[in-house]
């Protein structure tokens, strides 16, 4: 097959998000060792800052809960979390990596029973919430954690109150001696599954969404909708906290739009359909406007769409808003032209949710997979491996199956049946 | 000077769209045009277009070439250019706009030969080539009295203590029309730019 075999037969995934859980568990469920490195203190990832997915509008608490029963069963899966991958060295079959660790200030004998948070006095912006509330100095990243630890913040842990902190654990799992670490590690493959983030709502400067408050995204509108979100799941508007009577959901935001991202972001029309869906299930008379250039409802959705069509109280305007403007009540108001009746519009509504499009999260240096297309996401091609939204927008079930793929060409690279991208010919 | 745009013959002719591509300025972009409708929302004056940019462009595709070049929507524009900075396909609607304007001043269209605008940038354009300066009183002057003797006195008349305020003001001079330093070089200038355009229009690049 080759005449060059892998010294390591691990591999390494970079990213704890669906695609990353699901990658090192294929892998490690064939029989191959994994590690994982993941940045933030926690695993799930985008996923579990959702209210409910597709294809099956299912909760995240689901789908991560079945993945993390299969990382514990493995014996093979090793986590590194708020760590980042700093350099790679060598090539496909044996790779140096040097992982960068942050300090957590919290030994792995935590049992999560929150008397930490409980003493801790500062607040700080929760990014689990995309800023929308605040957490403890000392917190569980969110509900369904994994690992199931606390963190202490390093704005903390050299104060009077880190000291605190520590005192209140009856357990001794607080270490505020923790420098974090950098270390080298050897494998074979490693899988970019890096994931995504939301483009900045702040660089529409004609959406207003940095300072008209009922102007919001749409991933934070999922937080909204969700039971362990900031509101505990009632949709409210963020200025005053009433339900909202008149929705707009405003499609490619920042998509399709060479001044910003010029690629579709493919989830964001069917994430604003079931926008619409969470908006109906919870007030009855409301009204929502869904305004777009085209629908695409991809894969086997467009059922859900006709659900949504038929709906007397959901409208779909043909339409790019030009602008929101601030109505006399301080209420967001959507000013565009409607293209199919030629009318120039000024509707207020009560809450205006952006459908802010996915960017990929690794940018400039920290771009260390062998290929990028032209957008920056990670080209899969020989021993450039990118799985879900790394690889480019996808939903939750395609970025599965794209994992799932990746895992299947990190075990080919391993393996030896493939080596530095030439298929294995005689 | 040019070609005259072709006039399509048929229904889903599409030599005049493909001419517009070639010979109007920014023309090579419009063919990326998705009909998303931000130029004609974000128009400051777009619900006094008959049609406004996003469905010009549709009708130029469709080879509605007469419906094209007397609409008032190439005169009406106002160079705010937020259509300009906001379209997501980088069109550049404004430049289309004014040049498609020009193009039916050139091939005789009564609507645009006659529309204010083009009264008015006649008489701008005028005051500009000749003097290298633009004078307030030969340009409204010229503006008004291309309306007729009649008209232009009435209109003059009409707008005379304006124009005794501006003078008071010092916003407005008495005198002879202010002018370059060199006006027989800015001649030659203009001849060389027209001879350019007469030989490369319609040509890439």
């Amino acid at each position: 097959m080759t005449d060059r075999q892998p010294q390591s037969r691990t591999i390494m995934v970079v990213g704890g998000g669906i695609a990353g859980v699901t990658a090192a568990i294929e892998a490690a469920e064939a029989g191959y060792d994994v590690v994982m490195v993941e940045k933030s203190p926690t695993l799930g990832g985008r996923v579990a800052q959702m209210n409910r997915y597709f294809p099956k509008l299912c909760h995240p608490t689901c789908g991560l809960e079945i993945n993390y029963q299969r990382i514990k069963k493995s014996k093979r899966i090793s986590l590194f979390t708020l760590s980042t991958v700093a350099a790679v060295k060598g090539s496909a079959g044996a790779y140096t990596v040097t992982v960068k660790s942050e300090p957590r200030f919290v030994k792995p004998n935590c049992t999560a029973c929150g008397d930490c948070a409980a003493v801790a006095e500062t607040e700080l912006p929760d990014p689990f919430n995309y800023g929308m509330k605040t957490v403890k100095a000392a917190w569980l990243p969110h509900t369904m954690a994994f690992p199931m630890r606390y963190v202490v913040a390093p704005e903390v842990a050299k104060t009077p109150e880190g000291e605190r902190i520590k005192a209140a654990c009856k357990i001794g799992a607080i270490d505020l001696d923790d420098k974090g670490d950098t270390f080298d590690l050897e494998v074979g493959a490693i899988v970019w599954a890096t994931g995504w983030k939301p483009y900045p709502a702040a660089n529409l400067t004609a959406y207003r969404w940095s300072d008209i408050p009922d102007v919001i995204t749409n991933v934070e509108m999922e937080r909204l909708a969700s039971p362990d979100g900031p509101t505990k799941g009632r949709i409210v508007r963020p200025s005053d906290g009433a339900v909202p009577r008149k929705v707009a959901l405003i499609q490619c935001a920042g998509s399709r739009d060479l001044n910003h991202l010029a690629y579709c972001s493919r989830i964001c029309c069917l994430a604003s359909m079931k926008h619409a869906a969470y908006v109906r299930e919870q007030v009855a008379e409301a009204e929502v406007d869904v305004y777009y250039i085209d629908l695409r409802a991809h894969d086997k959705l467009e059922s859900f769409m006709r659900r949504l069509q038929a709906d007397p109280q959901v409208r779909f305007v043909k339409s790019k808003p030009a602008r929101i403007e601030r109505g006399e009540s301080g209420g967001p108001v959507v000013c565009g032209e409607n293209t199919l009746t030629r009318q120039v519009y000024a509707e207020p509504y009560d809450l205006v949710v952006l459908a802010t499009g996915m960017q990929a999260s690794v940018e400039g240096d920290g771009r260390l997979a062998g290929a990028y297309d032209d957008y920056g996401f990670v080209f899969t091609e020989g021993d450039s491996i990118g799985a879900g939204v790394a690889s480019g927008p996808l939903d939750v079930s395609m970025s599965v199956q794209s994992a799932t793929a990746a895992a299947c060409k990190a075990i080919q690279l391993v393996s030896g049946q493939v080596v530095s991208g030439v298929r294995g010919q005689e | 000077m040019t070609a005259l745009s072709p006039t399509p013959s048929k229904k889903y002719d599409l030599s005049f769209a493909r001419w517009v591509y070639d010979n109007v300025d920014g023309g090579d972009r419009l063919a990326l045009c998705m009909q998303c409708g931000t130029c004609s929302g974000s128009c400051p004056i777009g619900t006094q277009m008959d049609h406004g940019p996003r469905k010009l462009f549709m009708m130029i595709r469709a080879g509605m070439k007469e419906a094209v070049l007397t609409s008032n929507t190439l005169w009406n524009c106002v160079s705010c250019y937020n259509c300009v900075v906001r379209c997501p396909r980088k069109v550049p609607v404004a430049y289309i706009l004014h040049d498609l304007a020009t193009v039916a001043v050139r091939e005789g269209y009564a609507e645009a030969r006659n529309s204010d605008n083009a009264r008015f940038a006649k008489a701008f354009w005028w005051s500009a080539a000749k003097y290298g300066r633009t004078d307030e009183r030969l340009v409204t002057g010229k503006y008004y009295f291309s309306f007729g003797m009649a008209e232009g006195y009435k209109r003059g008349m009409a707008n005379l203590p304006i124009a005794l305020g501006m003078i008071k003001t010092k916003r407005m001079h008495l005198g002879m029309p202010h002018a370059c330093k060199n006006t027989g070089e800015l001649h030659k200038v203009l001849a060389k730019a027209a001879e350019i355009e007469a030989r490369d229009h319609g040509k890439q690049g």
